[in-house]
């Protein structure tokens, strides 16, 4: 894969001890160097497994949830200088060499947000429920947001240094999806899309977004976005 | 007009809270904020056990509501929903602290390349 030598992939972690360390290995197989996980506060051997298969770990003592590992991501990238931070679902559902297209997108486009689309690709075997979910999410961030994004809720993205430097996530849970593309416009950061694949299995349909957690998620961000 | 048990005591009970928060902001354990609201809410609630018929009244009349008693339920439906909004936002308040403490703790101890390596 064509990719710069100084590109960090950020894994942010929680219980997902049976499969980081597949995940781990393919995104070695596909030439990734720098790996990082960000163990949230895992009770499994998540943080244990991911240091044995080579990954930098960092470790939230308690669980506070995707975007709040997310944003302890950002800031060790920011504090360690680093130029390319990718942020991939530590399930395995991405495809590591989707990492390629993001980086050749962000080239292209000048970007310094480019978010891997699912809905811009096929969408075979996407499972009913996360495309009805993904579309309510999508359609409430696009009230907030300048433009329209067909996958605000894609865990799949790549930041520049411009990018890392300017975002500072608040919301702790799912919604940081929504809240990164809301600030990055803020910041006045070039935001594209890239179509990219996606690998459903039965562990990764078993995590995320359900009915309870999009109530969830959508009444966070919206009292961070009302009350911040 | 009689006066009631209630009439001397909620005052009281207020009048023993307010001193002793203004006790307490003397001391520097409260803000003159917190002073305030506490101070409010008090005389309002004494003012309340006082006259409790022509408050309600008025609070009814303003409202639009025939009866007092309607009024007072939805004054205090209304307060303790302000109270609850309140409580959730300090909630929400000391959940950002604990992300901040804990990504403190995570980002001082975080491994780096040259110290896995060594």
């Amino acid at each position: 894969m064509n990719l710069p030598d100084d590109l960090h992939v950020l894994l942010p972690a929680y219980n997902e001890g049976p499969v980081i360390a597949d995940v781990i290995h393919t995104l070695r197989e596909a030439g990734i160097v720098h790996i990082v996980v960000v163990n949230d506060g895992s009770d499994d051997e998540t943080g244990q497994v991911a240091r044995q298969a080579g990954a930098i770990v960092v470790d939230h003592l308690v669980n506070r949830g995707a975007g709040a590992a997310v944003q302890t991501g950002i800031e060790l990238a920011r504090q360690e200088n680093w130029s390319y931070l990718a942020l991939m679902d530590a399930d395995g559902q991405h495809v590591a060499e989707d990492l390629a297209k993001l980086m050749a997108n962000l080239k292209e486009q000048e970007a310094d947000l480019v978010i891997g689309s699912r809905f811009l690709a096929s969408q075979k075997g996407m499972p009913r429920d996360r495309k009805f979910y993904n579309g309510i999410a999508n359609f409430l961030t696009n009230l907030l947001t300048k433009k329209n994004y067909s996958d605000s809720q894609s865990g799949l993205r790549l930041l520049n240094r411009k990018a890392i430097e300017h975002l500072d996530l608040q919301v702790d849970g799912f919604g940081f999806c929504s809240e990164m593309v809301v600030l990055a416009e803020r910041a006045g950061l070039k935001i594209s899309e890239t179509p990219t694949s996606v690998i459903y299995t039965k562990y990764s349909t078993s995590k995320g977004q359900d009915f309870h957690v999009g109530v969830r998620t959508a009444f966070n961000f919206l009292w961070n976005t009302l009350f911040k | 007009m009689e006066i009631r048990l209630f009439q001397i005591l909620i005052p009281a009970i207020g009048l023993l809270f307010v001193v002793t928060q203004i006790a307490r902001q003397a001391k520097g354990k409260v803000t003159l904020r917190e002073t305030i609201l506490v101070a409010v809410f008090w005389i309002a609630v004494s003012a309340v056990a006082i006259f409790p018929d022509r408050i309600s009244n008025f609070f009814a009349e303003l409202l639009g509501i025939k009866d007092n008693v309607n009024a007072v339920l939805f004054l205090g439906i209304v307060t303790v929903l302000y109270f609850q909004f309140l409580l959730y936002n300090r909630y929400k308040g000391q959940q950002r602290q604990l992300t901040k403490l804990t990504r403190m703790i995570a980002l001082r101890d975080a491994e780096t390349e040259e110290s896995k390596a060594s």
